[in-house]
């Protein structure tokens, strides 16, 4: 399996290219690639605090790490496809993959990406705070484990 | 639409769907989640974005009159066009793009009650076809100030005592919510409310299908528990100037007030000022006390 940083490449490389309108059904493409919740995920859905407070819409996340690999789960509201589309493309290019590469992920994505001209700044506000999070907890788990 | 101040600027989703083809009629979308309108839209429907298309993207403010013009055309708008608006939660940001329009002038602006959740529960048909139209003819005029408050007007407004509605939720009101972790940018230095201000949360204004409450419900609400007068000058606020703008709706054309106004500048601004007012808690409290009954914030939330 090739690493975050080459998955996470070709997935820009692939929204690049396109124009503003391809690109959003693009996202929509991964958004509706996003696996629904397990139901051991679901149920901890209700016990533990996983709501991401930053997001106006329901999005709850789990950033984990396993023998060192890392694995991004969520659930996000229908009603928000970008940020479900979004979620989507982090769990592509991380999971199963080094929680020490997951936590490089590049900061610019969204601009490499050519999406934040395309969702304007407030939205790509929001996502990268999401970005930021997963980043963190990632993080946590790594230093945890050490 | 019977019993509201301006019953035509409302439409129901059956009377969008007779005039779909209809060419002097632009339905526009606008949404908080812009990938909405590519998942599917109304047929023929043109999409307006609220932050790429209708806010400038280098100074703080909205898009000048010639970007308004040339956005206008574009999408095949005129204007003698019927303009219909519709979006995602409760039509807010189709009450935002509705208030734009109207800045400049825009004659004839309608709101589809109850947006995309009324369309969808009335198994009505969606497209993502791409949509373009011959380019129409636009020439608007200079901003309409008699609905949009700027910073200076609202400290006059509020030293002065008259009405002054807070749209957020109760914790923002009361000033516990301040900023949001990883907003550094984004969030107001203060917390609290500006002196005077009621509370009514905006989705106070909606039933849970998208669609306005009655004339009879909104006018409890805004005149017989909070006392507020139609003909008293009073100005709407939130965080950015966007859930103020459904309520602006609301009270402009659903319950007649002659004089209401959106501050856009909102809470973003008043929270980072330097010296202006502010009151922290669940009471209106400042200058507008006789206005505001104390009332009104424990009213509110329970709401939301």
């Amino acid at each position: 399996m090739n690493g975050v940083h080459e998955r996470l490449n070709t997935i820009i490389g692939e929204f690049a290219d396109l124009d503003g309108r391809e690109k959003l059904e693009l996202l929509l493409d991964f958004a509706s690639g996003l696996p629904p919740l397990s139901a051991e995920h679901q149920a901890r859905k209700g016990t533990e605090d996983r709501r991401v407070h930053e997001c106006q819409t329901p999005v709850f996340l789990w950033a984990e790490a396993t023998d060192g690999n890392a694995r991004l789960i969520a659930e996000v509201a229908p009603e928000a496809p970008t940020v479900k589309g979004f979620v989507a493309i982090l769990a592509d290019a991380i999971n199963g993959r080094p929680v020490a590469e997951a936590v490089t992920l590049p900061d610019d994505m969204l601009e490499r990406m050519g999406l934040a001209d395309v969702l304007g700044i407030l939205r790509s506000r929001g996502l990268r705070a999401i970005l930021a999070r997963v980043k963190r907890e990632l993080a946590g788990k790594a230093q945890a484990s050490s | 639409m019977p019993d509201y101040a301006s019953p035509d600027v409302l439409v129901s989703t059956s009377w969008v769907a007779e005039h779909l083809t209809d060419p002097s009629v632009r339905i526009v979308e606008s949404d908080e989640d812009r990938a909405l309108y590519t998942q599917g839209h109304i047929p023929g429907a043109v999409e307006i974005d609220w932050q790429v298309d209708l806010q400038n993207q280098v100074v703080r403010d909205y898009i000048d009159r010639a970007a308004f013009e040339k956005l206008c055309a574009e999408r095949g708008i005129s204007n003698d066009t019927t303009v219909v608006f519709y979006g995602d939660k409760n039509n807010w940001w189709a009450c935002y793009a509705f208030w734009v329009f109207k800045l400049y002038g825009h004659k004839d602006c309608r709101v589809m009650d109850g947006g995309r959740k009324r369309w969808e529960l009335d198994g009505r048909a969606w497209s993502n076809d791409r949509v373009g139209y011959p380019h129409g003819h636009y020439k608007a005029v200079e901003q309409d100030g008699t609905i949009r408050a700027l910073r200076d007007e609202v400290l006059k407004h509020q030293r002065a005592g008259k009405q002054l509605l807070d749209v957020r939720s109760p914790e923002e009101y009361r000033g516990e919510r301040t900023h949001m972790p990883d907003y550094p940018n984004e969030g107001a230095v203060r917390g609290g409310h500006i002196p005077g201000a009621n509370n009514v949360p905006w989705p106070m204004n909606c039933n849970d299908d998208g669609t306005f409450k009655t004339a009879k419900e909104l006018e409890k609400l805004y005149i017989r528990e909070l006392k507020m007068k139609r003909r008293s000058p009073t100005i709407a606020y939130c965080r950015i100037g966007e859930r103020s703008s459904l309520t602006w709706f609301v009270l402009k054309f659903l319950l007649g007030f002659g004089n209401v106004k959106n501050y856009d500048g909102s809470w973003l601004e008043w929270g980072n000022c330097v010296g202006v007012p502010i009151v922290k808690g669940a009471a209106p409290g400042g200058a507008a006390a006789t206005v505001a009954p104390t009332s009104a914030g424990a009213s509110a939330s329970h709401a939301s």
